[in-house]
């Protein structure tokens, strides 16, 4: 802890962390059931009966039904474009892709850019948020189409979904 | 409503970056300042309610810390996370319930203490946003708003347009934090991008602020002031979480402003409302905000920035202040603009007054894409 003085004349600023140590998220079984899709390259979402929709990545409850949605439902590994936008430039250790620092793991040049999504995977009824690869940011748009880019040995991790890239 | 309730005084901060304040002296001189402006003394509060978040704070159950600070010293105090707005809610719950007859609402946050967008990101799902680790408030603005302008063919201009307009209004106010009166569409357009389209001056700046108003009874109320501003209409709603939710609309805003709306009588809101007070922590959002408000039909929102109808002096001016991207210390910036309102109302807003303000709109928002909406319709006396 350290008291510096300079950028705050009229107050001291006392550095401080705020850390409750880790914390341990429960997370449903249907998480475990998505990265054991994930592991046969297969997308696997929640189906709900009473409006039909269909979730992805899967959640349990359906709010505007308020029920569980306790249908399950494989989803085409390609879809579109819903809206995307592009990073400002990233630099090693801003920030983690499935817990890998982008920049460390080779997926971007240090300083490039990234272009998150959200892609509607066929048959699905919701944002799934993800990356655009293998594209230029000027080439991309809304209602692209684009398919899973799926790890070569995939683990049964969020990390088999690396991404997105076009068709 | 079953009372009629009114807010009767008001003050904020001078919003800046890193105001040179602790938290609690910010706190205390807007609450004694919204006091004084009232004409009451502390002992005249039956409740205080305050908001923030404990994440901007730094602290859990912030609120005993500041209670000192806002008057509640051995009084019934609450508080109530995320923007002002919904503290004001609970205030006027409290007095409609007719337990309470005087509230202090009072709502801040230091942005230059924690980076309000850091935050942002631990307000996405731990499971799976978080694990893909590429969004935030401004990554997820940026997403909103290259959906909406595709679908309404909307211009970075347009956005730019906005973003002049409330930021050379903040100038004529001494309480926003941008102070740039000569700002120029090429200023805007050229400013640092972040995450494309969303640009350094068409997102609201990390301000430090905090406000207070006081809130009253009728009966106490026409004892306090000459000059209540009442509160005729309130509504609030949410919209679910980006993953099933239609982020090119503000659905949860338009249902909490239709039913402030059937609460006040408002049957047509561009000719009933004279100005409006919204909080748009991104340009687009303003526009998506004009529609869900019904001030023109959904797609239109560019035509009444292109058009100059919500310039100061437009017919229907919205944030004549400044708005959010004047000035926006988080958990205030929703309360400041009821206070912005209650101004208008009041025919104290200086040099940025609307001439003969019967009824003014004041909005707060809080989430990711403006997840979570409130909406007040405030009136004077004679409307
Ligand atoms: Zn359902």
């Amino acid at each position: 802890m350290g008291f510096i003085k300079d950028e705050r004349p009229q107050t001291i600023c006392v550095e401080g962390t705020w850390s409750l140590s880790s914390y341990h998220y429960k997370g449903s079984k249907l998480l475990e059931q998505y990265v054991k899709g994930l592991k046969q390259k297969k997308l696997i979402g929640s189906f709900c009966p009473g409006c039909a929709k269909v979730i992805l990545p899967p959640r349990n409850l359906c709010g505007r039904c308020h029920r569980i949605m306790d249908g399950r439902k494989t989803v085409s590994d390609r879809g579109t474009i819903t809206c995307y936008t592009v990073s400002p430039a990233i630099t090693k250790g801003k920030l983690k892709v499935l817990g890998m620092d982008p920049v460390e793991t080779g997926l971007i040049k240090d300083g490039e850019i990234l272009i998150p999504v959200f892609v509607r995977f066929d048959g699905s009824d919701s944002n799934t948020d993800t990356i655009l690869l293998n594209a230029e940011p000027k080439a991309v748009h809304i209602g692209m189409r684009v398919k899973v880019i799926w790890a070569k040995e995939p683990q049964g991790a969020l990390s088999d979904f690396e991404g997105v890239e076009p068709i | 409503m079953i009372r009629r309730v009114a807010i009767v005084g008001y003050a904020q901060s001078h919003h800046q970056h890193n105001m040179q304040k602790t938290r609690e002296d910010m706190v205390f001189e807007v609450c004694k300042e919204a006091l004084h402006h009232a004409g009451i003394l502390r002992e005249d509060l039956d409740t205080v309610i305050t908001a923030s978040t404990d994440f901007l704070d730094g602290r859990t159950i912030s609120s005993v810390f500041l209670s000192m600070a806002v008057g509640a010293f051995l009084k019934d105090e609450s508080k109530v996370e995320e923007d002002g707005t919904f503290a004001l809610y609970y205030a006027l719950m409290r007095i409609l319930a007719g337990t309470h007859d005087v509230a202090l609402v009072e709502a801040h946050t230091q942005g230059s203490t924690l980076n309000p967008h850091q935050v942002s990101f631990y307000t996405l799902d731990p499971l799976f946003d978080r694990q893909v680790g590429v969004l935030n408030d401004v990554a997820a603005a940026g997403l909103q708003a290259r959906m909406y302008m595709n679908r309404h063919s909307v211009s970075e201009e347009h956005l730019a347009k906005v973003a002049v307009k409330n930021i050379a209004n903040a100038a004529e106010n001494p309480c926003a934090h941008r102070q740039m009166p000569d700002v120029s569409l090429e200023d805007v357009m050229s400013s640092k991008l972040y995450y494309d389209p969303i640009r350094e001056l068409t997102m609201s700046p990390i301000s430090d602020g905090a406000c207070a108003l006081i809130l009253a009874s009728e009966e106490k109320a026409r004892e306090i002031t000459d000059k209540p501003v009442w509160i005729e209409g309130v509504g609030s709603c949410q919209d679910p979480y980006l993953r099933d939710r239609n982020i090119q609309n503000l659905d949860s805003l338009k249902s909490a402003a239709n039913t402030a709306y059937k609460m006040a009588g408002v049957k047509e809101p561009l000719s009933d409302l004279d100005v409006a007070e919204v909080s748009e922590k991104f340009a687009h959002e303003e526009l998506m905000i004009y529609e869900a408000l019904g001030l023109c039909q959904e797609g239109q929102g560019k035509n009444l920035v292109e058009s100059g109808t919500t310039r100061r002096n437009g017919e229907m001016p919205v944030n004549p202040s400044g708005g959010a991207l004047g000035a926006d210390p988080v958990c205030a910036t929703g309360l400041i603009r009821v206070i912005e309102a209650a101004k208008q109302v009041r025919g104290e807003a200086g040099a940025y007054q609307v001439p003969n303000v019967r009824r003014a709109l004041a909005h707060g928002q809080f989430g990711i894409c403006a997840q979570k909406n409130t909406v007040y319709i405030l009136g004077g006396n004679g409307s």
